[in-house]
């Protein structure tokens, strides 16, 4: 049987144009580890895919509608051949310029057509561009909601509006997180707590506020947008933050060099994420426009890692 | 300041005067000019405290009368809100799993109930003079020096341009919806779900998150 699905993997792998190596060899590092570099850009799978685990994309600033935003998505499709993701987050500005029929067909459903045919689900959250009228479209399983919140096996994923964090939102989240018992909480929203852009840069007075929460709480991970680059941040008080917010537009050159938040980051062109969280391990690795993979490794869950070892 | 200008007088006055008039007419004298601006300093010490408080923006400290203040704002905003949900309720419910087009007509249409039942809404319904000036003094109070200068580069760089600032004119879905930092929001007058603060410029809007409309604004919130 194993055989038949991995004849079948590499036909279809074949057929567009690159190679599964299902192999798994770049082995994820602790640090993460830049892996496949070539220009013809095979596919170089750095996930383990492990049976049983949440499996998702995430993207950012996406809504152009551009040639480039479809570049990147097409390599979202092949990677899902060889990585068969069950979901995708987004980091707001789904949409850029407006908000007609037109828009969101161009800007989204044109662009994602072959995952959304797939019945890959996109959870969407909304950035400084977006309507909050999107909250209702079908495609962005918001639920009518602001903010929400989502389970996926052992993980709690927390779609925050960081365009008005207010008393009711605030107070809200509390709610959800006291009653949540997850192995992961992992947030996600538009504006970055923490980055190394030279126009944006951190959302400080966002951050004042959620960041005890996160603590409190215990939340894990945080993917956020706004800045059209990719970074990952050095882990903060326990935390990790990730910016992907090059999925439709790319400020070239943004990322402030020798910033002491960066572990690392790729500001050259447009990327997207791929994650894999098996047990207390979440697997990332990050793929650009051309097929590179440009940042990949494994981080661990600490909160269960401390359960653990008060068990 | 003041009291270190009215030393340096008396002491320009008083020492050359020391040790070289002895005459009783002379130390009376001294005494008198010395009580004199003694007094007058004193008198113009306590006048420039008073004028200072009077300066002062209404207070960000809440007292009786900005809580009642505050509670008549948002009452007043209430009132919007519960209008808003009227007319809202006779239009079909917009499921949670819409198309665009569904949407989008949702959306006309709501807005065009809003406006015909508030023809005569005006700048200034809402944001009354002294919740205004409430709304400035707390920005003032909340962002300063560098906080108040990267506010203002943010506020300025969102591509805000063009927005017409005009009740019941909507507010275009292609410009950006700029950040308003939460901060800032925690200390503002709490607001229904229904209605947003949101800034153009310096100025701040009040806008109903599903028709967009503009509900009222003020100028120059921003210092």
């Amino acid at each position: 049987m194993k055989r038949i699905v991995t004849s079948v993997l590499m036909m279809a792998a074949l057929l567009f144009g690159g190679f599964v190596d299902l192999n798994h060899a770049q082995t994820p590092s602790a640090t993460g580890s830049k892996v496949g570099s070539s220009a013809s850009s095979p596919l170089k799978l750095s996930l383990p895919v492990v049976e049983g685990s949440v499996r998702f994309a995430v993207i950012g600033d996406t809504g152009t509608g551009t040639d480039k935003q479809k570049q990147l998505a097409d390599w979202m499709i092949r990677y899902k051949q060889a990585y068969p993701f069950e979901f995708v987050l987004m980091m707001g500005d789904n949409l850029y310029g407006g908000e007609s029929p037109q828009d969101f067909k161009m800007k989204f459903e044109d662009v994602y057509k072959v995952l959304l045919d797939d019945n890959v689900k996109f959870y969407a959250t909304l950035g400084n561009h977006d309507d909050a009228n999107q909250r209702f479209y079908e495609y962005f399983n918001m639920n009518g909601e602001e903010y929400y919140v989502f389970k996926k096996g052992n993980v709690s994923f927390y779609s925050l509006n960081s365009n008005y964090m207010d008393k009711r939102q605030l107070k809200w989240m509390e709610e959800q997180f006291a009653k949540d018992t997850s192995e992961w909480k992992i947030c996600f929203f538009h504006h970055p707590p923490y980055s190394s852009g030279g126009k944006h840069g951190s959302a400080e007075e966002l951050r004042k506020v959620v960041e005890p929460i996160f603590l409190k709480y215990g939340v894990s991970v945080v993917f956020a947008g706004h800045e059209h680059f990719y970074e990952r941040i050095k882990p903060q008080k326990g935390i990790y933050y990730f910016i992907s917010g090059a999925g439709g537009k790319l400020r070239e050159g943004d990322v402030r060099e020798g910033s002491p938040l960066t572990e690392k980051a790729f500001d050259k062109d447009m990327s997207f994420m791929l994650i894999e969280i098996a047990d207390d391990e979440m697997h990332f690795q990050v793929i650009s426009r051309t097929g590179e993979t440009v940042d990949s490794g494994v981080i661990f869950n600490r909160r269960k890692g401390a359960m653990k070892a008060a068990a | 300041m003041i009291t270190r200008s009215y030393m340096a007088l008396v002491l320009q006055i008083y020492m050359p005067m020391n040790g070289k008039i002895t005459t009783s007419i002379a130390s009376i004298l001294r005494g008198a000019v010395l009580l004199l601006l003694a007094v007058s300093a004193i008198s113009l010490l306590s006048a420039d405290a008073v004028k200072g408080q009077a300066h002062e923006e209404p207070q960000t400290s809440k007292s009786v009368e900005t809580d009642k203040m505050i509670a008549r704002f948002e009452g007043r905003v209430k009132e919007y809100a519960v209008l808003r949900e009227r007319l809202e309720d006779k239009l079909p419910k917009l499921p949670k799993e819409s198309t665009p087009e569904q949407i989008k007509a949702h959306k006309t249409a709501f807005e065009e109930l809003v406006r015909s039942a508030r023809p005569t809404a005006q700048q200034g319904d809402l944001f009354t003079p002294d919740i205004a000036g409430y709304i400035r003094a707390t920005i003032r109070n909340t962002f300063k020096g560098r906080k108040l200068q990267e506010l203002r580069e943010e506020i300025m760089e969102a591509e805000t341009e063009g927005v017409t600032l005009r009740v019941n004119y909507t507010y275009p879905e292609s410009k950006e919806l700029t950040q308003i930092p939460p901060t800032l929001l925690l200390k503002l007058p709490q607001l229904p779900k229904q209605v947003k603060y949101r800034f153009v410029g310096s100025h701040m809007l009040l806008v109903d998150r599903e028709n967009g409309l503009i509900v009222d604004y003020m100028l120059n919130a921003l210092p």
